[in-house]
């Protein structure tokens, strides 16, 4: 499902060249939940903006899905975000100033699909929050937030879901109902890759990557 | 994204900031409105010149004794004056000579008065000026052969005096003396009023002013490519008739009123281009400032762009999001000024300044101007935070706080 084949990312900074990611090379299973691991620094966020499409390799080959989108354009990376990536974000990156059904609705406006709000209904149903549907974002809890949020990253059906953080902003009881959920979803088969730090969310997962100073150290299967 | 949807969002974040899009709606708002206004008052003020002129005879010439400073004797035109004017070996090219004498004078009927201003002519006057007999008769020959004390009353000088009592038959005292009515005329409208009466010029003579004296001599050409000739002729029989001197000047002064037309048209012109400079301005002002929110709302949007672009917005989408939200704000400017405009419009025709009132006119043309206009306005001043949005990288973004 995802497979990066030495991938470096240099960032040119003019006078100094800041190495991101050193030929790292990793393979990722379809329906595999995995976690990525690092202190801050590492190069654990550079890898997870080059899964997540957000950003290119400086060198080496990114395959999603079988595709190579390590040399896309930025419209057709957008492309590929919509389609087969969802995102769950730390600080769940809701808009504002329109409701959950309306934030869920937002990836099917840019793919241009219709019957949105059924759509839209139906994942807040699946991840348990169909009664908050017509609040704002500051109406809810932070568990309520991210449940949102996962309900938008499922709303395209992805092949993959990533998740930077998913449980930094939250109490340890609703940290695990989320990774509960996202458990369940990868059990539905959808592939998983959580950035994270706490041991204990890393042990939800299948295998969990140890990045530091831009490779990978380790790797722990359980 | 379609452009229906990237309309409605554009909508829902103009409503989040009511005060902010109001505020800078204004410039357009203002811009709009004083265009609008301004171009109508213009329109109107044309039509009105056209009407008067029309009613005046707008293909005559007018003689009357010069008001040149450095002519010391002015002898006055007269009846004899007049006459010489229509001997047809003298002066081939002229149609229609009709003299008249002017006076403002009291109306009384009853307990109403009105003060207006009396014109002794002939009849071939009608052949000149647009006046309609609404009810009764013209004056005629004889009536002026006979020195009969007779009037007929301009439109507002029926309505003034008489009200909806029928004048026809009445006696009425025009500066003291006693006249009465024969007709009454239809509504002339323009800038020159309906508040007049006219009396046969013999009358005029010798009831009120006195002498034989003449005020104004109109004149028309036998055909309009003939104006410059009639001038010619005018000029000669006066001048000897008034025994100037070769090289010395006129002691009377002929006025085309086509000159005059056009002079004023296009002194209007220029007025309407001055004030549509000054709208134009206000609408530059206000397509500064749509640009100088669109910068502040991309940068506080920041965060928002990254969301958009991380779950799927392309470029285009953004930019869009952005450009069709500056056209909403400058459009909805611009439908507000319009209807100020309107409204404003519709005041202005109620209101009367002496005999000068002037009726806006809001043409279909304007009001498609206006709105394109302030669309064009919201969609240049858009384009540049627009593309800032655009260009924004979806990391970066993301982390902006």
């Amino acid at each position: 499902m995802i497979e990066l084949q030495n991938v470096s990312k240099i960032y040119d900074l003019g006078e100094i060249k800041v190495t991101g990611l050193d030929d790292i090379s990793f393979s990722c299973e379809e329906g595999e939940m995995i976690s990525i691991m690092g202190p801050s620094g590492s190069g654990k966020s550079t890898m997870m903006n080059i899964l997540g499409c957000l950003d290119r390799p400086t060198s080496g080959t990114y395959l999603l899905d079988g595709d190579n989108v390590s040399k896309l354009s930025d419209d057709q990376l957008a492309r590929v975000r919509n389609k087969k990536l969802g995102f769950v974000f730390q600080s769940y990156n809701l808009l504002p100033k329109i409701d959950a059904l309306a934030n869920v609705e937002l990836p099917l406006i840019y793919s241009g699909q219709d019957h949105r709000h059924e759509r839209a209904s139906k994942a807040l149903e699946a991840v348990g929050i169909a009664q908050r549907a017509n609040h704002l974002p500051a109406e809810m809890s932070g568990g309520e937030k991210q449940r949102v949020a996962i309900a938008r990253a499922l709303i395209n059906d992805p092949r993959v879901i990533l998740a930077d953080e998913p449980t930094g902003n939250l109490d340890t009881a609703t940290s695990h109902s989320i990774m509960d959920l996202l458990t369940d979803l990868n059990k539905k088969g959808i592939t998983v890759v959580i950035v994270t730090h706490e041991e204990d969310i890393a042990t939800y997962t299948q295998r969990t990557i140890y990045v530091r100073d831009g490779k990978i150290t380790e790797e722990k299967r359980r | 994204m379609s452009l229906w949807e990237t309309i409605k969002s554009a909508w829902q974040s103009i409503f989040a900031n009511k005060m902010r899009s109001s505020l800078t709606m204004l410039g357009i708002v203002i811009g709009v409105c004083a265009v609008v206004l301004l171009v109508s008052i213009g329109q109107g003020f044309q039509t009105s010149m056209t009407t008067t002129f029309n009613n005046m005879g707008a293909s005559a010439l007018y003689v009357s004794g010069s008001r040149s400073k450095t002519v010391t004797i002015v002898r006055p035109l007269t009846m004899d004056d007049a006459e010489a004017l229509t001997n047809k070996k003298l002066a081939p090219s002229i149609s229609v000579v009709s003299p008249s004498m002017q006076s403002n004078v009291t109306v009384q009927y009853g307990t109403n008065s009105a003060t207006v201003q009396a014109s002794g002519v002939t009849p071939v006057v009608t052949q000149i000026k647009n006046y309609q007999i609404d009810k009764g008769r013209f004056l005629t020959d004889l009536d002026g052969e006979n020195k009969l004390s007779v009037i007929v009353l301009g439109y507002q000088t029926t309505q003034d005096l008489f009200g909806t009592e029928s004048p026809i038959g009445k006696y009425v005292r025009v500066a003291g003396g006693k006249f009465q009515v024969i007709g009454t005329l239809q509504k002339l409208g323009g800038m020159g009023g309906d508040s007049y009466i006219l009396m046969p010029l013999a009358t005029m003579q010798a009831r009120i002013t006195g002498g034989t004296d003449l005020q104004q001599i109109a004149v028309k050409a036998s055909s309009s490519d003939l104006v410059d000739l009639a001038i010619a002729e005018i000029t000669a029989i006066l001048r000897a008739r008034h025994y100037i001197a070769t090289g010395a000047a006129d002691d009377f002064q002929i006025t085309d009123m086509r000159e005059t037309l056009t002079s004023m048209q296009s002194t209007l012109q220029t007025f309407s281009l001055f004030m549509g400079a000054v709208g134009a301005i206000s609408l530059v002002v206000g397509g500064i400032g749509i640009m100088n929110i669109m910068l502040v709302s991309v940068t506080e949007r920041t965060r928002e762009i990254g969301i958009r672009k991380a779950i799927g917005a392309r470029r285009r989408d953004i930019l869009l999001q952005f450009l069709i939200e500056a056209a909403a704000l400058s459009l909805t400017g611009g439908l507000v000024g319009l209807l100020l405009a309107v409204g404003g419009a519709a005041l202005m025709g109620h209101i009367t300044l002496g005999s000068l009132s002037v009726k806006p006119e809001i043409s279909g043309t304007i009001v498609l101007i206006a709105l394109s206009v302030s669309v064009a306005t919201g969609l240049l001043s858009g384009t540049y935070p627009a593309f800032n949005a655009a260009r924004l990288d979806p990391i970066e973004s993301l982390r902006h706080e």
